[in-house]
């Protein structure tokens, strides 16, 4: 996915972290989401990374989306529907294993 | 439902030719550890105990019937879930408990237009979701729209990757990105929504 990181590189050129200012908070949102997905390609995440490195709000914006975006995950996980217990069983027998 | 909905991609696989030997092996160890997922993605599609079993079984015999569409070594998970997903669209979707009904060409033009960035920054704090229970969580997932709730539930629960997703949902990587990022908002909306009423945020 090494487009991204022209579309990286093009988000922070708007944002004036002198002035806390993120520029572009939709696509910096989206950025994100490509890096904690791991769907960013390595020059994109390096451009990333020196970006909340250099820029306070970028930053806290970043670590808060992985908050919460941890804690929902971690909720969603541990709400699991337990699997009927004759599930596997009757799957077998209906195929003759 | 036809041979093409089985198969990971758009062009003509490959028919193995496996014994019954090793279509009863390949079953029994590369398709069956992933019950408990296929369950847990049906019950959270059709929101119905008898029908996420119905959907599972019938997947599963949809798989062993097309087993020779499947080439070992590629990724056996993504492939039931593709079965699973379509089963659900061809079958399921008409006779599903879900009382909601959404028009999704509506919800997608919706949030692919320009107003979707007046709805992008929730104020959605750690805290407040640190502080639901999973029940609550997982009603604000069911509350937003089946393709939007099958994305966050296919990366975030189940851990595949967008090119993954790209050949589940039939559709292009850049739409499994767009619409799990909508859809993440989506949840995120809800959650704010129900916070606000339950007074979490005081």
């Amino acid at each position: 996915m090494s487009e991204f990181s022209d579309w990286f590189k093009d988000t922070f050129k708007g944002c004036y972290c002198e002035k806390g200012n993120l520029v572009d908070e939709r696509r910096f949102s989206e950025i994100v989401q490509l890096v904690l997905d791991n769907e960013a390609d390595e020059e994109s995440r390096a451009i990333f990374e020196e970006k909340i490195r250099t820029c306070v709000k970028s930053c806290g914006s970043f670590e808060k989306e992985k908050s919460l975006r941890e804690t929902i995950k971690q909720k969603l996980f541990d709400h699991k529907k337990d699997i009927p217990n004759d599930l596997a069983a009757s799957i077998k027998k209906s195929i003759n294993l | 439902m036809s041979e093409q909905e089985v198969n990971t991609d758009n062009q003509e696989t490959q028919r193995q030719k496996y014994s019954d030997k090793e279509a009863a092996r390949i079953f029994d160890q590369e398709f069956m550890p992933h019950v408990n997922s296929m369950y847990n993605f049906a019950y959270r599609l059709t929101f119905d105990e008898d029908d996420a079993k119905d959907l599972v079984q019938d997947t599963y015999l949809k798989a062993f019937r097309f087993i020779n569409s499947f080439e070992q070594g590629t990724n056996a998970k993504a492939w039931l879930f593709r079965i699973l997903k379509n089963s659900f669209i061809n079958e399921f979707r008409k006779k599903s408990k879900q009382p909601a009904k959404v028009d999704y060409n509506e919800v997608e033009s919706y949030y692919n237009s320009d107003d979707i960035d007046e709805n992008i920054t929730t104020d959605l704090r750690v805290e407040t979701v640190q502080h639901m229970i999973g029940d609550e969580i997982t009603s604000a997932l069911n509350g937003i729209p089946v393709d939007f709730r099958t994305v966050i539930i296919l990366s975030d629960l189940e851990g595949f990757t967008y090119e993954e997703m790209s050949k589940i949902l039939d559709i292009p990587i850049g739409t499994v990105r767009s619409r799990l990022h909508r859809a993440r908002n989506m949840l995120k909306d809800k959650l704010a929504v129900y916070a606000k009423e339950m007074g979490y945020n005081k």
